[in-house]
């Protein structure tokens, strides 16, 4: 019984880790139609930056902050400097994001090189906690406390905001939201810069979660994302979080229960959803 | 000496004739590791044209092209390795009809979606196959070879006791494209190839033409994994070796990139793709091979922003060009 809970605590922490990443991805896809598969780069980018930061200083939280304002920059460069100049060409668009994963992988290599980061647990986030005889650590905790009120506050940018009703106007008709008088470039840039900048910081919090990362995980992080994003449904928060607390879930319990199975029952989850529920279990229609 | 329309037939097919014997003399002046290099580069062009009959002929995004490579090559290694199944006229066929049933049901599965989402399950299927191999647990791992790969294939036992050189391979190589080539320059101008650019152009046109679309999508799918499971049998006799690597998406998107540089809807364009790539993959691996992926992403981005026809347009125009300065 304490294993069962222990692995689903450890899957819903894993769970926020990917629903950082994967809000941005779905906003993304969402808003511009585009598959932005240098996500899971940018966000190694993040992480790197972020745990160098803490070598040098010490320091939790200006690590979490550089890593966020990296990844953002990243972003915002892959957006303004290229994406912008390719508008309406979604194979075009999917592509050149696609060569941004050698480009941010191989530099990553080149600053940083190819030794795993291990990561790093601020001191007051240290030890655990007993739950029914096993222990839990905290940092776990804190990993989902700060999934959660990020959540909340994504959520509550979404469904109570101007802003948000833009974005959620901007996924069902764009053309009918820019005839409305809307421009909606600034709400594509902001969008862009804070999905790339939560999952800078998402991956200085989370790498805990992954034990390591080296300079060509953004890949396989990035097509858990994507299975994350199609599963709940592109295009809101709640979406992406509950199919980040399902993979979460899912993985943790295949890895525990069914080792052999476990890296590739996600991609057939990911196949059933796409077969059954092209829109994911709370999205809207693409 | 001919007549006009010889004449002008002549002009048409002189760069491919030169190419062609160019690539036929290659062993005579080249020496080993050039001839090896041809030898890949012929069978990634085979390859990515069978890439181009989906995504330039028919509009179909596929982003998991590498998976019936790799389930191809995958099959002819295990067949040799862990069966002993050495003749080549049965490992190699089995291969490919691994393929081709991995297209069937891969087909049925992704063409239920459209454009973006379509890119979205190939991408889940192909990296479905590649934890497949990459699997170092169970049966499934003592099969494979897990993210070791496997190695030890030796070149094609075709019997009549005549044992393969690299030479002589590198024409078995060239043969064996010429021919698939060929049958998928035929389909292209076949009415089943006009029919899927009448479907790539306008769906809903061929539709109300009474056009069965999904049946033709699904065909071309399969005959796109057909060729590419070809490929997968010659690479694998080729290099010896297959690994994860050669199947997951990284791999596919290469090809995408080979696509682009030739220039897609052009099925020659994947020749030139190929070469480009590979060759060039060759000689700056020799300066600075921790760099290449590097080179290989700027390449990516800077096609596609500035260069998106590809090449082979390019060379049609010029060609035209000189053709008809120099033909009356």
């Amino acid at each position: 019984m304490e294993t069962v809970v222990i692995n689903l605590l450890n899957g819903i922490a894993y769970g926020m880790v990917l629903f950082l990443i994967a809000a941005g991805l779905s906003v993304i896809l969402g808003l511009m139609g585009i598959v932005h598969l240098a996500h899971g780069a940018i966000f190694i980018a993040g992480g790197f930056a972020g745990l160098t930061i803490v070598k040098w200083t010490g320091s939790f939280l200006l690590a979490v902050l550089v890593g966020a304002v990296t990844s953002g920059l990243v972003g915002l460069i892959i957006e303004r400097g290229f994406l912008r100049l390719l508008h309406k060409q979604e194979l075009e668009q999917v592509l050149v994001t696609f060569g941004f994963v050698y480009i941010i992988g191989n530099l990553i290599l080149w600053i940083w090189g190819a030794w795993p980061r291990a990561a790093f647990v601020p001191s007051y986030f240290a030890g655990s906690i007993a739950i029914m005889g096993s222990y839990f650590p905290i940092h776990r905790f804190a990993v989902i406390a700060i999934g959660a009120a990020i959540c909340l506050g994504l959520w509550w940018l979404q469904e109570k905001t101007r802003i948000g009703a833009i974005i959620r106007a901007g996924m069902d008709n764009a053309e009918m939201v820019s005839g409305l008088g809307i421009n909606l470039t600034p709400i594509n840039i902001g969008a862009f810069f804070l999905g790339s900048f939560i999952a800078g910081g998402g991956c200085v919090i989370g790498v805990q979660l992954f034990g390591s990362i080296t300079h060509n995980d953004g890949v396989n992080i990035l097509l858990t994302a994507i299975a994350v994003c199609i599963i709940g449904g592109v295009g809101s928060v709640q979406g992406a979080l509950v199919g980040a607390l399902l993979i979460g879930i899912i993985d943790n319990f295949g890895r525990v229960y069914f080792p052999v199975m476990a890296p590739w029952t996600m991609y057939l989850l990911l196949i059933l959803v796409l077969m059954v529920r092209p829109s994911g279990l709370l999205g809207r229609k693409l | 000496m001919f007549s006009r329309k010889y004449k002008r037939h002549m002009y048409r097919f002189a760069p491919v004739i030169i190419v062609g014997l160019l690539l036929t003399t290659l062993p005579t002046f080249t020496d080993l590791a050039i001839v090896g290099l041809f030898t890949k580069i012929l069978i990634f062009a085979l390859l990515v044209m069978s890439l181009d009959l989906l995504v330039g002929y028919t509009g179909l995004m596929a982003f998991g092209h590498a998976a019936f490579f790799g389930i191809a090559a995958y099959t002819t290694a295990i067949l040799i390795k862990h069966y002993g199944i050495l003749s080549f006229w049965l490992s190699a066929p089995a291969g490919v009809l691994m393929a081709v049933l991995a297209a069937c049901v891969f087909g049925v599965i992704a063409l239920r979606a459209s454009a973006i989402y379509f890119l979205l399950i190939t991408i889940a299927l192909g990296q479905l196959v590649f934890e497949l191999a990459n699997t170092s647990l169970g049966k499934l791992g003592a099969l494979t070879g897990g993210s070791d790969g496997l190695g030890g294939i030796p070149y094609p036992e075709i019997g009549f006791s005549f044992s393969f050189s690299p030479n002589s391979f590198y024409y078995f190589t060239w043969g064996t494209f010429i021919i698939c080539a060929l049958l998928l320059y035929w389909i292209t101008k076949s009415p089943f190839g006009y029919s899927l650019q009448g479907i790539r152009e306008s769906e809903v046109r061929a539709r109300a033409l009474g056009y069965n679309t999904w049946l033709y999508r699904y065909i071309a799918f399969i005959i796109g994994g057909l060729f590419s499971g070809i490929a997968g049998v010659l690479y694998v006799h080729y290099n010896g070796f297959i690994s994860p690597e050669g199947v997951g998406m990284e791999a596919s998107g290469l090809l995408w990139l080979m696509l682009i540089i030739g220039g897609s809807g052009t099925l020659w364009g994947g020749f030139i793709g190929s070469g480009v790539i590979l060759s060039l993959q060759y000689f700056i691996s020799g300066f600075t091979p921790q760099r290449w992926p590097l080179i290989l992403g700027v390449c990516f981005v800077g096609v596609i922003m500035s260069y998106r026809g590809g090449i082979m347009p390019e060379l049609n125009i010029l060609w035209k060009r000189i053709s008809h300065d120099g033909s009356p």
